[in-house]
């Protein structure tokens, strides 16, 4: 029972935050030197993070490992803290204003999560298509580019793109849609992306289809820590100024 | 700044020579209501103006990007993401100015409006990231990215983070607390503009 108690109050402490905090940087501080200099970082992007970590040796990785060992200490330390800051001040009467703090933790772990998801699971293949070629996603749906659009000016510069793409599920015709920069086509938990075309020998255009499962958690993090950003920035306007 | 805008039809924010431009007017922006906060209004207005005019002088060093811009700049995301950041590094600017103001005079009134700009300049920061973010998902399919810009972004985040959460208990009050919101700016400094000298990024601001 003493072990546990005291567990609990070596996370239920704002110096271990602040501590976490500064680990965190420094191992974030060191990563971004080493990030350019070695090779294996550039594949970093193409696939999900754990897996990249566990196909790259440990020498080179040892900073992302220990940026997650610490995140996993700062997860604990957030919620606990917290619930113990909910429960001293339930009774009071600005109890909205007060909370938002926690909002703000609330919307920095889902961010968090959604992070743990996508490094997991998510997806980035690309590919070059012609005007009516087709591309299989890993869903087993076909996406079939019927048209590649251009908008050029009098300079001839290429000033906007698109294409008209149809799904097929087996044979049958799903839906269609057109994609363009800024605006990509969604099915299925897949996006498919307009990075670029050419037009010379025939028209091409660069293709990314991405999946992100975090995505949506991401949304509802940001929008949550925002929403608790705001109330705290009035709530420690007033305070401050009542200081002065 | 204006003249440039209507010039190229767009808000003017891309490349360092106009966000230098921008940053310099940003700040100043700020810089007039905080003067109505302080006593003597000249001890804060006399740094501001001078570093102000040091990044419009930076922002010379720079040719201006008058090319076309490419599809995937042209949405409120980005725009809303570019303007917000800037908002934040001049507030963070303004806040190291007054915290060497505080180092100078101890007047415990500067360390709190220190304090309150970090945190207006923190909520703008924030949710800059979200909404580069959000653009990142829609022009790039991913909401991050590893590259050293984005990970400068992240430490810059965590040390402002660090100020405040430091700033709750009463030994990092004063001084050391000031001393943070100074060190923050230089961090501002080299993400801005360090890494994309010395490291390679797909941010090219």
């Amino acid at each position: 029972m003493k072990i546990l108690k005291n567990i609990l109050n070596f996370f239920l402490s704002l110096r271990l935050s602040i501590w976490l905090i500064f680990v965190l940087l420094s191992l974030l501080f060191y990563g971004s030197f080493v990030m350019p200099k070695e090779k294996e970082f550039q594949t970093l992007n193409t696939i999900p993070l754990f897996q990249w970590m566990n196909e790259n040796n440990s020498g080179i990785t040892w900073w992302l490992w220990a940026a997650i060992g610490i995140l996993v200490l700062l997860t604990v330390n957030t919620l606990l803290c917290s619930i113990e800051s909910v429960i001293k001040k339930r009774v009071s009467k600005h109890w909205i204003l007060i909370i938002s703090p926690q909002l703000i933790h609330v919307g920095f772990l889902f961010i968090l999560f959604s992070h743990l998801l996508s490094s997991y699971g998510s997806f980035r293949g690309t590919a070059f298509v012609y005007e009516g070629s087709a591309l299989q996603l890993p869903n087993g749906l076909t996406v079939v580019f019927a048209a590649i659009n251009t908008d050029i000016d009098h300079s001839g510069f290429i000033k906007n793109w698109s294409a008209d793409i149809k799904y097929f599920d087996e044979r049958r015709q799903m839906t269609k849609d057109v994609i363009s920069p800024n605006n990509p086509s969604f099915q299925d938990g897949f996006g498919i992306y307009i990075k670029t075309v050419r037009l010379e020998p025939v028209p091409a255009a660069l293709i990314e289809v991405s999946r992100e499962p975090g995505a949506f958690c991401a949304l509802v993090g940001g929008v949550l820590f925002l929403a608790g950003m705001v109330t705290l920035l009035i709530f420690k306007m007033k305070k401050e100024d009542a200081r002065i | 700044m204006f003249y440039r805008g209507i010039q190229m039809g767009r808000v003017p924010i891309i490349g360092p020579h106009d966000t230098l431009f921008f940053l310099s007017a940003s700040i100043m922006l700020f810089a007039i209501p905080v003067t109505f906060k302080m006593k003597d209004k000249r001890k804060l207005l006399s740094p501001v103006v001078w570093l102000s005019v040091f990044f419009i002088f930076l922002s010379l060093f720079y040719k201006p990007h008058n090319v076309p811009l490419p599809p995937v700049l042209k949405t409120f995301w980005f725009e809303t993401h570019v303007v917000l950041s800037f908002f934040a590094y001049a507030l963070f600017g303004l806040a190291a100015v007054i915290g060497i103001l505080y180092l100078i005079n101890k007047e415990e009134k500067s360390e709190q409006l220190q304090y309150k700009i970090i945190l207006v300049g923190y909520c703008l920061f924030s949710a800059a990231m979200i909404f580069g973010g959000i653009w990142g998902y829609f022009a790039w399919g991913t909401y991050w990215l590893w590259t050293p810009k984005e990970l400068w972004t992240v430490i810059l985040w965590l040390f402002y983070s660090l100020y405040l959460h430091a700033r709750l208990r009463q030994w990092w009050r004063g001084k050391p607390s000031v001393m943070l919101g100074i060190t923050g700016f230089v961090i501002v400094m080299f993400t801005y503009l360090g890494v994309s000298l010395f490291m390679k990024s797909s941010h090219t601001f």
